[in-house]
Parts: structure tokens; sequence; C-alpha cells
């Protein structure tokens, strides 16, 4: 299964998909947490800390660094530039821009060529797009099982939202909508009167424990699996996956 | 203005444009971000569903996007720039259209082209140019603001928001010429922003408090200048406009 989460910058996208990875990898699945935005975050939610997410080299960057001599594939790539994550899970950054000078931007491997390319018969890819339209626009359909739209109740986050949903609706890919941070009935009421009054809306409540993780570069599984905003996005899990665990 | 997505840079650019723009010289206002937000947070409301821009670009023989014959950048700004309160003149490349990129590839290309031409013009010299980028390093890296002087990077006081603020800042003063400044934005208190200090390794220019009146514009999409002008956080943005302009 492939799962992709989309949504505006700050939306809780990077928390929403380290925290799933998690979760499925503890409910036993292999999983691989893709991180395609140039500025990579999801080590930090993955638990592997802020330090160690600075030192990951980006899959693109270490191609160009002549890191790999021959014809490398696609799950080479994983092999040589993952990096380990906590429960088992595999982190892989697809490309990280840290110079002035970044190449050419439509050479070399993108994150929707690393979405459409790996395997997932055996495994959960989740992947953690960058911020914008971009990477869902470039999607062919069939690409991912499965794409996940974080919005928050403001007006710039919905109308990203909105627009994400569009996008996606003739991608051959479920929509799937969490409502991220919501406080209380008038923030419920306010992505509603946006994305819609019929469209199923997983709520994940505003949780203390998750701003505290953001705070100092934590994962918010890890300081507290059982707080109402971790909880909800453990439970997303059954509905992503639906089918059971592959052998 | 740049940061991490959902940092506040638009809410900060748009407060700081007509701030700005009450105080005299002319201001253009540029936002290259796909995804809407500058244009609420300047109390314009919600974007054109396709950027006038697009008018001031062709193809040429071989495909290629060139500007129209005739246009240069004091055109198409006089041309193709919309109104914001206060006298603003606002040049967008557009926002994601459903259908991918292609309805606004000559904007895009068109204000690639004006921005990197806007130094030349003497009519230009008096007009204050503050642009709202998309989140993360691509657009400096990809020299997007190329009339910028000073990089204002906006972080909240989150680990990873500290991280793309290191990131980004690091690209943007590789240029020759090029101050970036730190602006801790939605602190709580003097122990948010000792935090904020402590992740990025140096001292922030202003702090910007967490704000009621600013959250509740944002949920409405308005003007935080419109919506809450005696807000301590547009007081602080008050500030920092004074702070910028005896750097």
């Amino acid at each position: 299964m492939k799962i992709a989460v989309a949504g505006k910058g700050g939306a809780g996208k990077t928390t929403v998909s380290g925290t799933v990875a998690r979760a499925f990898a503890r409910a036993g699945h292999e999983v691989l947490a893709l991180d395609a935005d140039a500025n990579p975050m999801l080590g930090v939610s993955l638990g592997v800390g802020p330090e160690r997410t600075e030192l990951l080299l980006g899959v693109r960057q270490g191609l160009e660094a002549g890191e790999v001599e021959h014809e490398p594939t696609i799950e080479g790539m994983v092999e040589r530039f993952g990096a380990d994550a906590p429960d088992g899970i595999r982190l892989v950054v697809a490309s990280r821009i840290e110079t002035d000078s970044p190449g050419c931007q439509c050479c070399g491997v993108s994150p929707d060529q690393l979405l459409r390319e790996l395997e997932d018969g055996h495994r959960t890819v989740i992947c953690d797009l960058e911020a914008g339209l971009g990477t869902l626009v470039r999607m062919e359909p069939g690409n991912v099982d499965a794409v996940v739209v974080v919005a928050n109740p403001t007006a710039k986050a919905l109308e990203v939202a909105r627009r994400a949903i569009e996008i996606t609706s003739d991608k051959d890919t479920e929509v799937i909508v969490l409502a991220n941070r919501v406080r209380d009935q008038d923030d419920l009421d306010a992505i509603r009167a946006v994305l819609g009054d019929d469209r199923e809306l997983i709520v994940i409540p505003e949780d203390p424990t998750i701003a505290l993780a953001d705070r100092d570069g934590l994962a918010p599984i890890d300081l507290d699996e059982n707080s109402p905003g971790v909880t909800a996005l453990i439970a997303l899990t059954d509905r992503l996956a639906g089918a059971p665990v592959p052998a | 203005m740049v940061g991490k997505g959902g940092a506040g840079k638009s809410v900060i650019s748009g407060t700081m444009a007509r701030v700005l723009a009450r105080q005299g010289p002319p201001l253009l206002a540029l936002d290259s971000d796909l995804l809407p937000g500058l244009s609420f947070s300047l109390g314009a409301g919600e974007d054109p569903a396709l950027p006038p821009l697009r008018e001031a670009a062709e193809k040429d023989e071989d495909g290629r996007w060139r500007l129209k014959k005739g246009i240069g950048p004091a055109r198409a700004v006089q041309r193709y720039a919309t109104a914001a309160p206060d006298g603003i003149r606002l040049l967008q490349l557009g926002k994601t259209p459903r259908e991918g990129l292609e309805p606004i590839m000559g904007a895009v290309n068109a204000y690639y082209r004006v921005i990197h031409r806007l130094g030349d013009v003497k009519s230009f010299k008096q007009w204050t140019m503050l642009g709202d980028l998309p989140a993360g390093p691509r657009h400096i890296a990809f020299d997007w603001a190329p009339y910028a002087r000073v990089f204002v990077v906006v972080v909240q006081p989150t680990v990873q928001s500290a991280l793309a603020g290191r990131r980004v800042a690091r690209i943007a003063r590789v240029r020759e010429g090029v101050q970036a400044v730190f602006v801790a934005n939605r602190v709580n208190g003097r122990a948010d922003v000792t935090h904020v200090e402590r992740l990025l390794g140096e001292r922030v220019v202003a702090a910007v408090p967490n704000d009621a009146g600013v959250a509740e514009a944002e949920r409405l999409g308005r003007a935080p200048i419109d919506h809450a002008p005696r807000s301590p956080a547009v007081a602080e943005i008050e500030r920092l406009v004074t702070t910028l302009a005896d750097l």
C-alpha cells in the first residue's frame, strides 16, 4: 500500500506522516517512510531526532555526488541512502536543497518518480509530500492507493485542501481528509463550510502533547501514545489499511 | 519573507506591506507562492482564478515562453499587478489550478523574467519591494527573489521550524550583499523567544506574540491589520518595519 500525505505548509503533514508510519510499524507492517520535501523534516516526527535528521543525505544529492557507481535501481537507492528509524521503519529522503546551486529542477530523481517506482507489495509506503500541490499535480493516476489531505481550520489551509482534493479526484486514488487541530465545533463548522457537509472527515483534535513534541523535536507517539491527537492518528491506520496486514 | 510552511510568512508579509504602504513610498508586493496566502493577509481577498500576468507572455516559434513585445517590467507591473488596500500593487505568478500548472505557465515565466529585470528600471528605485516566498528553500536556491537585500526568516518556537529557518538562512547568506534576519512568530512569552534563539543559535530581531486577533483573522481570511489593528502582534510587526528600515 502507498499513502501520500498532502496539505498546506504547517497544516501538520509531517506529524501525521510520522505518527501514522510509527503506528503501522507497531501494528506489524514493514514501513518505508519517504520524505518528499526538499526541506526534509520527517525524521523529526518519526523520532530520529533533529541532529540526525540534519545529517540524512537526499537520494538525489547522493546520486549527484557519485555515491552509486552503476545504474542504480530504486530499491538499491533505498538500501544505500535510507536510514533506520524507530520501530523498524526505513526512512528515505528524496532530495534536499542545501546550497544555492541545487542543479537542474527537472533532472535527476524526483519524488513522484520514487513514489511511482517503489515496490509496495510487501510493505506500506508513507510519503510526506512537499508543502503545496506540485507533486500531486505531477502524480499519475494509480501511483498511490490513498492521499491523505491534512486541513486545519484557517482560510488559507482550507483553500489549499480544497484544491488538493480537486486535483486528486481524477488520480484514481482514495482521498481521505483530516480535519487537523480541531478545538471546537466552530473549527469543525469552518472546515465543513469549505469542504462540504457530506464529506467524510477524520477529526484530529488539538493536542498539547503534539504541540509539546513539535516544540522539542520529538515524535508525538514517544511522548504520549494515549493523548487525544495521537490516539486519533493511530486509529487512522485502521481506516487506511482496510485490508489485513500483508504476509 | 521566507521560512517553513505555516510559520506565518504571509501574515507578517501582508501586515508589513500595509504598514510600509501607509508610510509613503509605493509598495510592490510580490507573491511567488503557488498556494493562496498573501492576498488574504493583505486584505485583498481571494486570488483571481487565473493570474492577469499570463497576458504578458507568449510562446516563440520554438515553443519557449517570452515576454510579449513592448512589455518590460514597468509595463508588466502597470498592467498586470492588481490593487490591494493602501495603494499596494500586487504581482502574482498565479495559484495552482485544478488542471495542473499548464494554464498559468505563461504567468510563471513572465513573473520570473519581470522580477529579474525590476532592478534595471529607474522608476522602481523609490519603490519598496516585498516578496512572500513559498515554504522551504526552493525559491531562494533557484533565485526567485533577486530583488531582495534582506531575507526575513520567520520561525515559530518549534524544532522543525527552527531547522527550516537555519537551512534557508544558510542558503540566503551565500549571496553577496544579502542579509538574513530571524523573526520569531507566535511566541507565548519570553521563554519561547529564548527557546527559538537557542534552537537557531542566534538572536531574533523581533518576536511576534501569539495573538487571538490574528488567529481569528486567519480563520476568516482577513488582513490582521484590518481585523485586529490594535493587537500586540500588529504592534510588533510595526516595530519590525522600523527595525528593518534601520538595517
